[in-house]
């Protein structure tokens, strides 16, 4: 499969050797210089392919989900796809695997990111990995019989439900929280195991707000599906909606205008600065720092006010279109009210970094290892503040990041903290991109004219972008008439999550764990979906 | 800490009646469409409900059915049909019963 090169430069595979002997190992002879690549890999082969593409430089596996035949296929062979991010070699790799019966071979074995999508694609379409090791729940709610939505058959047996025993080892005990907590936050139920203080384990159920949206998607056309895609997670609209039209584009063969990409680029910078603003305030309100709290609260107010001045939404809905966008910037009204809202953020953080009983809460809190970044694949800010210096808009840069390339901000001590600081100095980054890519952004047009048709049909695409969270993925497959038969959306919640636990686990208190949480800035929609 | 409840001062009470004045940033808040009923016909309002991603319109012989409540203000249906719908500019919706929010239109009607 080619997609568009969408005006990248991209060094070609003689630059490239490393990548050049993987594909050749995984018998791809007809290698090319695209974004993405996809490689077919036999079933039988696909554990000797794993431990290939995961022992390359820079492989992280970014995604894994499981396509049926048909919308009515109930049983029968399925395509199995692994997405990596061969993020030296700036370029995705997807393989796909035929898999006729209900096994595969085990992923997680080799690379322990895959268990969550092994737990999916058993609840989803009833086959699993190799081996005994139980699956648990993590989509569908309890009592969710074989006629539930599914996008293929339901398994033969119920996956596991992850309870902790009520009295752990005689000394621990498990605190039940949620589903429903405090003020407005998200539907979500800790199972925090305690000896008192200390948190010894802890478990999340997020399936009170899962939606089906994947199974909702199918037979949609892509712009009736885009206005579900941008209310899978409220808080990345933009970055969800990039990623879903760009996987839609590579399918289509088609590149929107460089104005159109521009005009993305500036909503998703002022995504990440409302989204790292809400944060900040979030963590004010974890430690108790309440006019601090306000402070963070008055930037956020003043930036979502920029985004609608600027877009007409304040939260950025209905910015993104199939090819092209739907609003126009209103670059006046950003030149003069974005300085004011962000100058509002860097007086809070400035004297956040200077409150001493605000910083010992954060530092050494949630403390996770570049290791186990890496080997969780998480991404984004988590990531980054682990010292993994991932980043979409660098390692896969679309346009207009090509020509205004972001300054990846890094940095090691992996706890909250650490993460704290990423965010600071992404927002103060993002301010920069956004000024320069409104400079730059020239051209008319905000998406194709009328009349610039597919360029092929009854195709597949792979589209990504840097959300605030980190690398949101999708994938699309169309039929004949264009509706979608498959949608795969991958916000990057459903990565970080799995780093949440691992983070509180570190040797921290019960009152560290929303330090923790608001460090993260997930949402439970984005996971759930 | 001190230097924290300082700065809480020295920004002011913030806790007003509501509103305390018209807030300016209010006109910026996509609302939900007002519709012309001389303008719309059997034919503009089918196209009106295929439209709407959130099921908000319906057709109900010579009514054009609009749940406000269901609305989520996308602007499709103004693009659609700007002749027919325009900002509504109603954005605080908040009803003591659900069916205050649905709006029967009469299609080619007088204008409101």
């Amino acid at each position: 499969m080619t997609v568009p090169s969408r005006g990248e430069v991209k060094p070609g595979l003689a630059g490239r050797p490393g990548l050049r002997d993987l594909l050749t190992g995984l018998g791809q002879g007809a290698a090319d210089d695209q974004p993405v690549i996809t490689a077919g890999v036999a079933a039988a082969g696909l554990e000797a392919a794993v431990r290939q593409i995961a022992a390359h430089p820079g492989a992280r596996l970014a995604d894994v989900f499981v396509c049926a035949g048909s919308p009515q296929t109930n049983g029968g062979p399925v395509t199995l796809r692994l997405v990596w991010g061969l993020d030296a070699d700036r370029t995705y790799l997807i393989t796909e695997s035929a898999v006729d019966g209900e096994r595969y071979p085990s992923l997680s074995e080799i690379a322990p990111a895959a268990f969550a999508e092994e737990c999916e694609i058993y609840e989803q379409f009833g086959i699993r990995p190799a081996g005994s090791r139980p699956l648990n729940r993590v989509a569908l709610p309890p009592g969710a019989g074989p006629d539930w939505p599914r996008l293929g058959r339901a398994p033969a047996e119920p996956p596991r439900d992850v309870h902790a025993p009520h009295h752990v080892g005689g000394h621990a005990f498990e605190f039940p929280f949620g589903p429903v907590r405090q003020v407005a936050v998200e539907s979500l139920y800790y199972g925090l195991v305690t000896s008192g203080e200390e948190l010894v384990d802890l478990y999340l159920f997020t399936w009170h707000k899962h939606r089906g949206v994947e199974w909702r998607l199918r037979g949609a056309t892509p712009r009736e599906a885009l206005f579900q895609v941008e209310r899978t997670e409220g808080l990345g609209a933009v970055g969800n909606a990039w990623a879903f039209a760009g996987a839609v584009e590579a399918a289509l063969g088609i590149e929107p205008p460089p104005r159109a990409m521009a005009m993305r680029a500036v909503a998703l910078e002022l995504e990440r600065l409302y989204n790292h603003a809400a944060a900040t305030a979030a963590l004010c309100q974890s430690t108790g720092l309440m006019i601090g709290q306000a402070a963070a609260e008055i930037a956020l107010e003043l930036l979502l006010r920029v985004n609608a001045a600027a877009f007409g939404h304040r939260y950025l809905f209905g910015v993104v279109d199939i090819g092209g966008t739907r609003a126009d910037l209103d670059a006046a009204a950003l030149g003069s009210d974005l300085p004011a809202a962000y100058g509002e953020l860097e007086r809070a953080a400035a004297a956040l970094l200077s409150t001493n009983s605000f910083l010992d809460r954060l530092e050494a809190t949630g403390i996770l290892t570049e290791e186990a970044a890496r080997r969780l694949g998480l991404v984004g800010p988590v990531a980054r503040a682990t010292g993994l210096a991932i980043d979409a808009r660098a390692d896969h840069p679309v346009r207009p990041y090509g020509q205004s390339r972001p300054e990846v901000a890094v940095q090691d001590a992996g706890d909250v903290l650490a993460r704290f600081r990423v965010m600071l100095a992404e927002a103060a980054e993002s301010v920069r991109l956004i000024a320069e890519i409104g400079r730059t952004a020239a051209g008319p047009g905000l998406a194709l004219p009328p009349g610039a048709g597919p360029g092929q049909l009854a195709s597949s695409g792979l589209g990504w972008a840097e959300s605030s969270r980190g690398e949101s993925l999708a994938w699309v497959a169309l039929d004949d008439s264009g509706r979608i038969t498959r949608a795969r959306l991958r916000p990057a919640a459903v990565r970080n999550w799995r780093g949440f636990d691992d983070a509180c686990r570190s040797q921290n208190v019960f009152t560290d764990i929303p330090i923790i949480e608001a460090s993260f800035w997930l949402t439970a929609a984005g996971t759930a979906r | 800490m001190p230097l924290w409840t300082l700065r809480g001062l020295r920004r002011g009470v913030v806790t007003t009646r509501y509103p305390a004045r018209p807030d300016p940033s209010a006109r910026l808040l996509p609302t939900p469409p007002a519709f012309r009923p001389d303008m719309l016909t059997p034919g503009l309002a089918d196209r009106l409900v295929s439209v709407c991603p959130s099921r908000a319109l319906a057709r109900d012989g010579d009514m054009l059915v609009f749940d406000v409540g269901a609305c989520t203000a996308c602007g499709r249906c103004r693009a659609a049909a700007p002749q027919a719908a325009g900002a509504s500019g109603e954005f605080e919706l908040a009803a003591t019963a659900r069916e205050h929010l649905i709006k029967r239109i009469p299609l080619g009607g007088r204008p409101a």
